[in-house]
């Protein structure tokens, strides 16, 4: 579609320029704007564990102090002399009589062993079918 | 980041266009300063709203005839309504020396600013950056028809408008 004259005519008038100042005023704080999007310093990296620790660091923070706590009890157990550990109050004369009475019986007891069997080798175990032979012979 | 050179050479490449585009929307110089502004603003935080770009002049009108609506709605509800805004009276155009010409170039722009603002951005788009309507209607996110039926009568009432005084120039 062909302009007509009348559009033609309004073709013809020339549009201002900008104010000249405005050029420089406008690029300065287009310039400005494009500095601040770019960040300032680069932060640097996080060390591998606080990274591993950032969800929780407390934490993480408390059952570290917990396992330190328990270490620390630990060693003091350790370290106490095991003299101290073993002192025990002298045994009391029923005791050591009645110690001395199972070491009487026991020694007895060995004794009739001993002399109902004095063969103490044990015998090597036989096979089953002669073992039947002799539970019948018996 | 765009290089200052790189926005230098935008801006003087488009910086009339947009010029008298923002004029002939705002009708007011300082709101053209403050929108031409906010666009350089918006290319050098967002250097990649350029990638891929085919026509800057047109993708830069977009931009700006978006700004401006938003600064017109704003000021709208603000502090002032549309008829005031209408009255402000800043020409897009140059200053004649034969007084006739001068004479025609403030009744034009008067005329114009009677349009509503809608109907002169696709005027100013029409007849002062040669766009086709469908170059238009890309740029304002219309329709073809709608920007050739908003230019029919945005021209129809300059006509009107400017009648006499044209057929004394003629």
């Amino acid at each position: 579609m062909k302009p007509d004259e009348f559009e033609q005519q309004l073709q013809r008038q020339p549009l201002r320029s900008p104010p000249e100042e405005w050029r420089r005023e406008i690029l300065e704080a287009a310039n400005a704007a494009a500095r601040a999007q770019t960040p300032a310093f680069n932060p640097p990296c996080e060390p591998w564990w606080r990274e591993w620790l950032w969800p929780s660091p407390r934490a993480w923070a408390g059952l570290a102090a917990a396992w330190v706590i328990l270490l620390a009890l630990n060693t003091a157990r350790l370290a106490t002399p095991p003299g101290v550990a073993s002192v025990s109050p002298p045994p009391s004369r029923e005791m050591i009589m009645a110690l001395s009475e199972q070491r009487r019986e026991l020694a007895e007891l060995l004794g009739d062993a001993q002399e109902r069997s004095p063969a103490a080798k044990p015998a090597p175990p036989r096979p089953r079918s002669e073992r039947q032979s002799q539970k019948t012979s018996v | 980041m765009p290089s200052s050179l790189e926005l230098a050479r935008l801006y003087d490449d488009h910086a009339q266009a947009l010029f008298g585009f923002l004029l002939n929307l705002t009708r007011n110089e300082a709101d053209t300063r403050d929108v031409l502004q906010e666009v350089f603003l918006k290319l050098a935080r967002q250097p990649e709203r350029l990638n891929g770009v085919r026509d800057e002049r047109a993708f830069l009108l977009r931009l700006a005839h978006n700004a401006a609506i938003d600064r017109l709605r704003r000021a709208v509800t603000r502090e002032k309504n549309y008829e005031e805004l209408a009255a402000e009276s800043a020409s897009a155009f140059a200053r004649a020396h034969d007084p006739d010409e001068q004479g025609f170039r403030l009744a034009l722009a008067a005329a114009l600013g009677e349009l509503p603002a809608d109907q002169r951005a696709v005027v100013h788009l029409k007849l002062w950056e040669g766009l086709t309507f469908e170059g238009i209607a890309e740029t304002l996110g219309l329709s073809p028809n709608t920007a050739a039926s908003r230019y029919r009568y945005g021209l129809d009432k300059l006509r009107a408008r400017l009648r006499p005084l044209y057929d004394e120039i003629k």
